[in-house]
């Protein structure tokens, strides 16, 4: 396996990473559709945040949308492990702009705790860290951009 | 490359056994979810001593409101975030009246009200009532139509901070079940069929019953028994 085909590190990074925001936004949204008992929150208020109108976009439990956003970067990510998709720039069109969303996304949710419901759900903290993360693990990719497609 | 499919491998089986324990466990496990056989329910004085309302506001005051209401029911919880407050600020607070609460579950339409009641009551115990009674109402939405609704109850538990401890022994011991049940019965015998239902009183004749839970309607009532107790009061017929 040569130097360039080597399966990139940072994609493997953002697999493991999105795969542990997905079981994470699965427990938020098996909590919020009430399929759980209560949250274990041993740090911060999760009661507050959950309960808060914010816990919801229009008809949307928010973790819906974390769950479907850490699908599309575990499944990108993964797909740009696999030998025939590893120069793909299509890999890291969209893991550059995925990752941008979930970050952006994950500050507002931030502001919110922190500004406008005054409390905080620690997987709400935990989901924002990893989003931070599987950014920064993202940021290779901005160089890949000038690659061609497979 | 192989490391890499261990840690996946790792996360995945970690996540889903978490999720799927956390989805698996039951908190209340068999507590009471629908009215039980309480002794002596057909006795109308057993069962006004059985029924027990929860009350706000001075022991002594003229006019007692009472309301039935079921926690799953919108209505209901219009009342309680909208005009509630209202009533409280003008009547209750000044003391003109005490306000009484008492269950009314609908569980044949509403399958989580009678939980939701007994949980309330178990807030009770530890002197949060009214504000577990406003966190069911206000999040009324989200919970209401959930098929379960124990992780709700803990959340609001922890909102209003109850010793959760506590408050989940007291749901799972079924405590309260006999005093909803008895509460259910009550408006049944006085002929409810719909929730919120406000009875207005003054100690002396017979409550009114009033058909719309406006605002207006409830001051009208309560303002026409001030004038009948100032009448009385001045020995002469109220309008006088």
């Amino acid at each position: 396996m040569s130097e360039n085909n080597a399966p990139p590190v940072n994609r493997m990074a953002i697999t493991i990473l999105s795969l542990a925001g997905f079981f994470v936004a699965l427990y938020m949204l098996a909590h919020s559709l009430g399929w759980t008992g209560p949250l274990v929150c041993g740090v911060g208020d999760c009661a507050t945040v959950q309960s808060s109108k914010y816990a919801r976009i229009g008809p949307l439990p928010v973790p819906a949308l974390g769950l479907v956003g850490y699908l599309l970067m575990l499944g990108t990510a993964f797909l740009g492990i696999q030998p025939r998709h590893r120069q793909a720039t299509m890999v890291s069109r969209a893991l550059v702009g995925l990752s941008t969303v979930a970050l952006l996304f994950s500050g507002y949710l931030t502001y919110l705790e922190a500004y406008v419901i005054h409390a905080w759900c620690q997987w709400c903290v935990i989901s924002a860290i990893l989003a931070t993360l599987i950014f920064i693990a993202a940021l290779p990719e901005w160089k890949r951009l000038g690659g061609s497609d497979a | 490359m192989t490391k890499f499919y261990w840690v996946l491998g790792i996360v995945a089986v970690v996540g889903l056994a978490a999720v799927g324990y956390s989805v698996g466990s039951n908190t209340f496990g068999a507590a009471a979810t629908e009215p039980v056989v309480v002794e002596g329910l057909d006795d109308p004085t057993q069962l006004m001593s059985l029924a027990q309302g929860i009350t706000k506001g001075d022991a002594n005051a003229p006019i007692t409101i009472v309301e039935f209401a079921d926690y799953s029911c919108p209505g209901c919880g219009q009342f309680a975030l909208q005009i509630k407050p209202q009533m409280e600020l003008q009547f209750v607070q000044s003391g003109i009246a005490k306000f009484v609460y008492y269950d009314f579950p609908l569980i044949s339409i509403h399958p989580h009200s009678f939980l939701a009641a007994r949980a309330a009551r178990c807030a009770d115990d530890q002197g949060r009532f009214w504000e577990y009674q406003d966190q069911l109402f206000r999040n009324q939405p989200a919970w209401a139509v959930k098929p379960s609704i124990e992780g709700d109850l803990m959340d609001f538990a922890g909102a209003v901070g109850l010793d959760e401890g506590a408050f989940e022994a007291c749901v799972k011991s079924d405590a309260y079940a006999d005093v909803v049940s008895a509460n259910l019965r009550l408006a049944e015998e006085l002929g409810i069929q719909q929730t919120p239902t406000l009875m207005i009183s003054r100690g002396k004749g017979m409550a009114r019953r009033l058909m719309s839970y406006d605002f207006p309607s409830i001051q009208s009532v309560i303002e026409d028994m001030l004038a009948e107790i100032e009448a009385e009061k001045a020995g002469t017929p109220p309008g006088n």
